[in-house]
């Protein structure tokens, strides 16, 4: 990005500002730590440009709000922390089915259940490739500094757009309440790379929303304007209509697929860091590529070449790149704050098993010397 | 510069949070990297909450402070001091509200431990409880010189609404007489 501006903020903040930057005017979602900055935040910025904020009920009437708004042509956005994201599944579903573009914040925190509420986690990095149940593909993008709370949430609404279907931006506690310096680009720039959804502007009976290219999401025009389409979490036909036809159900569970597996040059975002001349590679991602970082440099006073991939893009994974850096190094070092979720993807996507692993599920951040430790192990 | 690592504890709903919130601010502002993580419990109010401010001028990566690193930290509650005070470097400073936090001999031994009754000065002397962050602000600015103090003000005051300027402007001197009185 060219044109930024400096700002002192959090990132739950900054997510927020972005939110509304990138045009969302519709928040309704449920207070819970350590998202809630994120509602604060949207509840004051929202209604300054236009836009509606709402504190529902529970996590459900927040997503099925949010789902409501987007069906009306707003952007919207929902943001909640793991136990929310819980509770937001069966309508998660909902939005992958019937193709409803929405941006859900997950700021996670230790779990299962209500777990360790002020404490961080990466624990809901597999809930976020499945949350509901059914096949579907899911879009997980992950922030792994402030600017990219900015950033990626940006980022969020304009793919939920273009793939039509919810998009979840993964942060954690360690990283939505750190406050400091981020350099964000412009509302100009974020309003100029704004891309909305498509709409069909023909004849309205001649609008058929899923009749769509087996590469291509749906086409919803926002309701009220004339264009009638069916609206269900069931197997439906080109209207929306439900069916059990079997070519029919095949075909939308295909299409659900490869409307993003056949585009994943548009999803894919990662960060490689001193890993030009690095001997050990270290994969992270969220606030434990905070703790790499430092940890990389220090090792480097002392002589250890060690570097960072970082997947942004979480789901789809960037497995072409992680297949290649697996042929390239032979020490690989996965660092997650839960039991080794993303290891497991790492090992699908390089094709070997022997991965080394430092995990963390006590609340605490990693230290960078407990990665400093860990690498002098290998 | 070199880093400065300082560390403010308390108890939920003390307002900790903000002279963390106002150093880094400053820092920034002088075209340094500031940044301010808090820890803090379920517990709503109450709870110890710690924390941990970073400046230099240098990009900062990792956001809490180092246990062992810690030069300077002030606490004006007795559980939070016992729990977060292992950070402090060895002979590191921690100021302390006697009234409210009772360190060991052997802590006095370990580290210089500074008596300042931060709470009182804020109410009785600016009459304001609630300037008590300003006037730990001004004692660990004192302390660690890691702000230009005209900068920390004017940060400080940029952060309080205006018809509270005078009571905080009393509070950061009062904060920094009886931090220089401590060092005499």
């Amino acid at each position: 990005m060219s044109n930024t501006r400096e700002v002192i903020s959090s990132g739950n903040e900054l997510a927020a500002l972005a939110a509304v930057d990138a045009g969302c005017r519709f928040f309704g979602g449920y207070p819970i730590t350590p998202s809630s900055e994120i509602m604060h935040t949207i509840s004051d910025l929202l209604p300054k440009r236009g836009g509606v904020a709402i504190q529902m009920e529970d996590e459900i009437a927040g997503i099925c709000s949010a789902i409501g708004a987007s069906m009306s042509g707003v952007r919207a956005l929902t943001a909640t922390s793991g136990p929310g994201i819980s509770l937001k599944a069966e309508n998660l579903g909902l939005a992958q089915m019937a193709e409803v573009p929405l941006v859900v914040i997950n700021v996670m925190r230790g779990g299962p259940s209500t777990g360790l509420p002020t404490r961080v986690s990466q624990g809901d990095v597999s809930q976020a490739k499945n949350p509901s149940h059914g096949d579907y593909k899911s879009i997980t993008l992950c922030a792994g500094n402030i600017t990219e709370c900015y950033t990626e949430t940006v980022r969020a609404f304009n793919l939920a757009d273009r793939f039509m279907q919810p998009v979840i931006v993964l942060m954690d506690e360690t990283i939505g309440h750190m406050h400091a310096k981020a350099a964000i680009p412009t509302q100009e720039e974020v309003e100029a790379g704004i891309v909305t959804r498509k709409t069909f502007d023909g004849p309205a009976e001649e609008y058929k929303p899923y009749g769509v290219a087996q590469d291509e999401p749906a086409v919803l025009n926002p309701m009220f304007q004339g264009y009638r389409y069916h609206f269900t979490g069931l197997h439906h036909d080109e209207m929306g209509f439900p069916t059990e036809e079997i070519e029919t159900c095949r075909k939308l569970i295909d299409r659900l697929f490869r409307k993003v597996d056949e585009h994943v040059d548009e999803l894919e975002s990662n960060e490689e860091y001193m890993l030009e001349d690095a001997d050990i590679l270290l994969i992270g991602y969220g606030s434990a590529s905070l703790a790499i970082k430092e940890a990389i440099h220090r090792l480097r006073e002392e002589g250890i070449k060690a570097g960072l991939f970082r997947p942004i893009t979480m789901w789809p994974s960037p497995e072409k790149r992680m297949y290649e850096l697996g042929q390239k190094f032979d020490k690989v070092l996965s660092v997650e704050l839960n039991q080794g979720q993303y290891l497991e993807e790492i090992q699908r996507a390089m094709g070997r098993k022997d991965i080394e692993k430092l995990t963390k599920t006590n609340g605490r951040p990693f230290s960078p010397q407990d990665i400093i430790d860990k690498v002098k192990e290998l | 510069m070199s880093r400065i690592v300082m560390r403010f504890t308390g108890v939920g709903g003390q307002g900790v949070l903000l002279a963390g919130e106002i150093f880094a601010a400053a820092k920034i502002k002088t075209g340094g990297y500031g940044v301010k993580t808090a820890t803090y419990t379920s517990q709503v109010r109450g709870g110890p909450t710690v924390v941990d401010i970073q400046l230099d001028d240098k990009e900062i990566f990792y956001p809490y402070a180092i246990d062992g690193q810690i030069n300077f930290m002030l606490s004006v509650a007795d559980k939070s001091y016992q729990l977060f005070k292992g950070g402090v470097a060895e002979g590191g400073t921690i100021v302390i509200d006697p009234n409210l936090v009772y360190p060991s001999d052997e802590d006095r031994k370990k580290w210089n431990i500074v008596e300042i009754p931060i709470i009182t000065i804020a109410k009785e002397e600016v009459g304001n409880v609630i300037t008590q962050s300003v006037v730990a602000l001004a004692i660990a600015n004192e302390f660690t010189h890691a702000i230009d103090e005209d900068v920390l003000i004017e940060t400080m005051l940029s952060k309080v609404p205006a018809k509270v300027h005078e009571a905080n402007k009393k509070a950061y001197e009062l904060g920094k007489k009886y931090a220089q009185e401590a060092m005499e």
